[in-house]
């Protein structure tokens, strides 16, 4: 492997992720942030999982910084830019307080937790009538962030998924890496050498769903309302998990491998076959985790490497 | 040596006796509430057991699948759902009572279960565990819109004279069809409980939940074994479906609900605790039918459902940790 | 490397592939872009029926010497998917005009976008005034806009009015006492606000109300609000939820011996097979069309004749005779303004007076915030012998009211 033209490689890819809005139309460019979201959510998913730990939680804490970000442009009087990291920082403080009970649950226990902590958001939030606007959800009276301008709108997921991407490097690259990988291999032995396993977890949970939250606020930003039955929507919690498992998980490019593959074949199905292409979708997914078990970024290892990863 | 062991003994007998009264207290308990609700309110516990009995026929399938077989099934409703599409074309064709097909639909789905598994679930068995999670997730995708395409999204509901079958006692009418699921419940938890103990298969697929690599070692077929139970509680599953016609309308959509609610009910029950998948629908079911029946709580009702579950996962795994 | 490069190369062709072709270009056609959620009914049949007009208006020579083309993209339900649906019509297709929508959620991912190409909307759906018309704003900016569907507002009012006609009409109906049983989402929640204030304001009725999950969501346990509502004693007992709700419902009812004077539905569309159930009898609804429309208006008629020759099946929601007048409206804006150019075109469309299969004659007016408002009305029906009989507005009425309903046996 030539590194430097890894590097050359990536610069390209990422330049042209910056200067898309210069060649391409609004339509590619919608598609893209709609790719991107999901991408960004994923790639938050598996960090938390590089731990072991499986959150069934994602569209709980999307919703609540989706809630929190509008609300706070309509309620106080916010401006928009500001409900996006204030999105951010509600979601982390609520996974704060909620962590230190949780994160002592294990395996499918943490994961009903979680899962039920999302619905118990949901309902506050459908409850709280004159607050949240109920169930029919809230409107933004001065509409979308930018005037509803494709390529600001497309920068600004962009740089929400470059929060994402730079958070799972640092993740990947420092002494997280290991505290995490520990825990999850085996947790007895990494407490004995020394890992405050808890500190860790509650690190990672927090940092992830203030991802999670940031997302949820860019999002309701950028189509002007929130709804519960919307941003509370199963698909936030189990579309991101397909990409990140299809992708192959553990890594950074996995989750976008996967959401690439899962949001352009979604799309193009669509267009292609009106009546019917969540069928193929769904026959997709099962083929794809049959034949590619270690998911699609084992596509990319050299050959060498890919033995060894399937003897491991 | 002596001496630790005579402690360990105590310690099991101390355990057993906390255990023993712990059970007591609870069957006090719930005797208390019964009477309790019986005098004040009787629909909230008539309405909150018939609530649980749906739960737990569904919830128990998937306690099976997930004691043994050690996958989470996220297409578990769909399977429902398919048996329920299933029965209502046969009933529609035939002019037959949905109960009569109730053992065929459970055969048909324990061998469509069966073949799913053989052609799918089997091979990501060998895969990362998280890989069934999302294979079985598009296999609900799949299931659900394949009925949609043939279906669509209308909905289909037998009219049935016993549906709606009514009981007066004083002032009070309630339905009692519903309670029919209380009864599959118990006869679900109890023949499994008896299946898994007294059995020779029953008690090989217990052998292969707990220990897989053991089981192999004495000679039992692993691969085998999971495709029967899975095809086991798939079975049971297709009986529910069938059974489910005489009380609800289905739609393509009209099983998922159901997946997520049964893990929960698993979850808070304990992986391998199948009749402790009754006791957590009861509770679940009286406690919302209770928030229900006043105006003040009624819309906070199903929060309570979210509420006990993370209590009682919680509570448990404490307790855990301090013994 | 090589590898990596392969398949980064195959993702690139394959995102151009789908994304630079867009569909088959008819040369010289008017095109209408249709939006609507197609694994569900509403917008299947919608997008049948919005194909069907345009099928019939071509072979009767088209618009402006110019044949009609329908491109139909499916938003989901998801606001996402909806937004990005109206950017491939608008960009890669260049629609002249949009037709479709049902939920108000993806109503709202759309809104931004049409809002940018200001192109005329004729919108089918999205209820939903505390929001979608909210979004959209007052007049000027959302003047594109042409919302056929009634707002819930509209609705509640037109209830009311209705009520109180039949109330005069009929004077062994005597309605004093409503009770609404309401799905928890959206739906049910604006039927709600708008039932308390459109009835409840001037004390002549007695409201109450109880929300309930409906099966569609995952709920179908109604024994708690039926309680609810057994208790109340209404004379009117409505419930606002969707057709999986219609059959459990009144089966619960008849085991509770719960039987109001007036048992009425208000779902988008019913089951299969509900007209057939005994249990069916007498039981009232709300709706904008029914079969039984045929008898009176020589439109719905031909609709329905059509439709059935088309497709082989029965249109199952009045989604399907509003899509289809979606597209005569603007079909015949077109023709009378001579562009698709949005300033004249709304001018033109502001002088519709269409005679639609609805049994109305759809014209717009301003509602309480935008400017293009079509159908206000709802009607009042009855399942009689397992037809939806109109029992009000009177003039569009094929059949007298049965009152009241059964008391269970």
């Amino acid at each position: 492997m030539n590194r430097t033209l890894v590097r050359i490689l990536l610069i390209l890819i990422a330049v042209a992720a910056v200067a898309l809005p210069a060649f391409a139309g609004d339509y590619p460019l919608q598609v893209a942030r709609n790719i991107m979201l999901y991408m960004a959510l994923a790639i938050s998913w598996d960090m938390l999982l590089r731990s072991g730990q499986i959150s069934f939680g994602i569209a709980g804490l999307f919703g609540i910084g989706a809630y929190a970000a509008i609300l706070g442009v309509v309620r106080a009087g916010m401006p928009t830019w500001l409900s996006i990291p204030f999105a951010a920082v509600f979601a982390a403080l609520v996974a704060f307080l909620i962590g230190f009970v949780i994160l002592r649950l294990r395996a499918m226990y943490f994961s009903i937790v979680t899962l039920a902590l999302g619905e118990i958001f949901r309902i506050i939030v459908h409850n709280l009538h004159d607050f949240t606007g109920g169930p029919e959800g809230v409107v933004m009276q001065q509409g979308v962030m930018f005037g509803g301008n494709a390529s600001k709108l497309y920068w600004l997921v962009l740089a929400g998924l470059l929060v994402a991407i730079a958070a799972s490097y640092w993740f990947e690259k420092s002494r997280i890496h290991f505290a995490l990988t520990a825990i999850r291999n085996n947790e007895i032995s990494a407490k004995s050498s020394g890992v405050d396993i808890f500190r860790w977890l509650l690190l990672a949970f927090v940092v992830t769903s203030a991802i999670q939250g940031m997302l949820g606020g860019i999002f309701v930003m950028s189509y002007g309302f929130a709804a519960p039955d919307v941003v509370f929507s199963a698909d936030f919690t189990l579309l991101p998990l397909a990409m990140a498992l299809l992708g192959g998980v553990y890594s950074t490019r996995g989750p976008i491998f996967g959401a690439i593959l899962l949001g352009l074949v979604a799309e193009w199905l669509k267009l292609k076959i009106p009546y019917g292409h969540l069928v193929v979708y769904g026959i997709m997914i099962i083929i794809v985790i049959l034949f590619m078990p270690q998911g699609l970024k084992n596509l990319l290892k050299p050959a060498a490497k890919r033995a060894e990863g399937r003897s491991a | 040596m002596g001496p630790s062991l005579r402690r360990h003994n105590l310690n099991i007998q101390a355990v057993k006796m906390a255990i023993k009264q712990r059970k007591a207290i609870i069957f006090a308990i719930s005797i208390a509430t019964a009477v309790v609700l019986i005098l004040w309110k009787p629909t909230v516990l008539i309405y909150g057991l018939q609530a649980a009995g749906l739960y737990a026929a569904v919830a128990i399938p998937m306690g099976l699948v997930l004691g043994i077989v050690h996958i989470v099934n996220l297409s578990h409703g769909e399977f429902m759902m398919l048996a329920s599409y299933a029965t209502y074309t046969v009933c529609r064709a035939l002019g037959v009572d949905p109960l009569i097909a109730l053992i065929p639909a459970a055969l048909v789905t324990a061998l469509f279960g069966w073949v799913v598994f053989q052609l799918t679930i089997r091979r990501a068995l060998k895969a990362p565990e998280l890989n069934q999670l999302i294979l079985t997730f598009g296999l609900a995708i799949a299931f659900s819109q394949i009925i949609n395409l043939i279906f669509t999204s209308q909905t289909y509901k037998l009219s049935l004279e016993y549906s709606s079958m009514s009981l007066d006692i004083g002032d009070l009418s309630f339905g009692v069809w519903s309670f029919v699921f209380v009864a599959v419940a118990v006869i679900y938890a109890v023949g499994l409980q008896m299946f898994l103990t007294k059995t020779r298969t029953g008690k090989a697929a217990l052998a292969v939940g707990q220990n897989p690599k053991g089981a192999a070692i004495v000679g039992i077929d692993v691969y085998r074994t999971y495709g029967l139970v899975f095809a086991l509680a798939i079975g049971l599953v297709g009986a529910m479906g069938a059974l489910f016609l005489t009380k609800s309308a289905i739609f393509p959509g009209v099983g998922s609900p159901f997946t997520m609610k049964s893990f929960s009910l698993v979850a808070m029950a304990g992986i391998g605790n199948i009749p402790g998948i009754l006791g957590a629908s009861v509770l679940l079911g009286l406690a919302e039918n209770f928030l229900r029946s006043f105006r003040g709580t009624r819309d906070w009702a199903e929060i309570v459902y979210f509420v006990l579950i993370i209590a009682v996962i919680l509570s448990r795994s404490l307790k855990g940790k301090k013994s | 490397m090589k590898r990596m490069m392969l398949v980064l190369a195959v993702l690139v062709l394959f995102a151009g592939s789908a994304f630079a072709q867009g569909t088959t270009k008819l040369e010289g056609t008017i095109k209408l872009g249709g939006i609507w959620t197609l694994a569900d009914i509403t917008g299947k049949q919608g997008s049948a029926a919005a194909q069907l007009a345009v099928d019939e208006i071509n072979a009767a020579g088209g618009v402006l010497g110019k044949k009609l083309e329908l491109i139909v993209v499916d938003d989901e339900g998801k606001a996402d998917k909806a937004a990005a649906a109206v950017e491939k019509l608008a960009t890669v297709d260049k629609v002249d005009v949009f037709v479709g929508g049902m939920a108000s959620g993806a109503e709202l991912g759309k809104i931004p976008a049409f809002k940018k190409y200001g192109k005329v909307v004729m919108s089918t759906g999205a209820a939903g005034s505390a929001t979608v018309e909210k979004a959209l704003g007052p007049s000027p900016e959302s003047d594109f806009y042409f919302h056929l569907h009634p707002w819930d507002y509209n609705q509640g009012a037109s209830y009311a009015e209705g009520w109180d006609a039949i109330q005069k009409k009929y004077p062994q109906i005597q309605i004093k006492k409503i009770f609404l049983a309401y799905e928890e989402g959206a739906f049910g929640k604006s039927s709600w606000d708008a039932t308390k204030v459109l009835f409840g304001s001037d004390k002549r009725y007695t409201i109450d109300g109880a929300s309930f999950k409906s099966a569609l969501l995952g709920g179908g346990d109604y024994t708690a609000v039926l309680e609810a509502a057994k208790a109340f004693k209404p004379d009117l007992f409505i419930w606002a939820g969707y057709d999986a709700d219609a059959l459990p419902m009144l089966e619960q009812a008849k085991a509770m011996k719960f039987s109001p004077g007036i048992y009425l539905g208000a779902p988008p569309g019913w089951p299969i097979g509900f007209g057939s159930s005994k249990l069916a009898r007498n039981v009232m609804l709300y709706g904008m069309w029914s079969p039984a429309i045929n008898d009176i208006n020589p439109v719905s008629a031909k609709f329905y004749k059509n439709y059935i020759a088309k497709y082989r099946e029965e249109p199952a929601t009045y989604f399907a005779p509003l899509a289809y007048s979606a597209v005569y409206i603007v079909a015949e804006g077109i023709k009378a303004a001579g562009t698709t150019e949005t300033g004249p075109l709304v001018k033109a469309l502001e002088q519709t007076k269409y005679v639609s299969p609805l049994g109305e004659v759809i014209t717009f007016k301003p509602s309480n915030i935008i400017k293009h408002q079509g159908i206000t009305r709802q009607k009042i029906l009855q399942w009689q012998n397992g037809i939806q009989e109109v029992i009000w507005p009177f003039e569009t009425a094929t059949a007298e009211p049965v009152y009241p309903f059964p008391a269970w046996k």
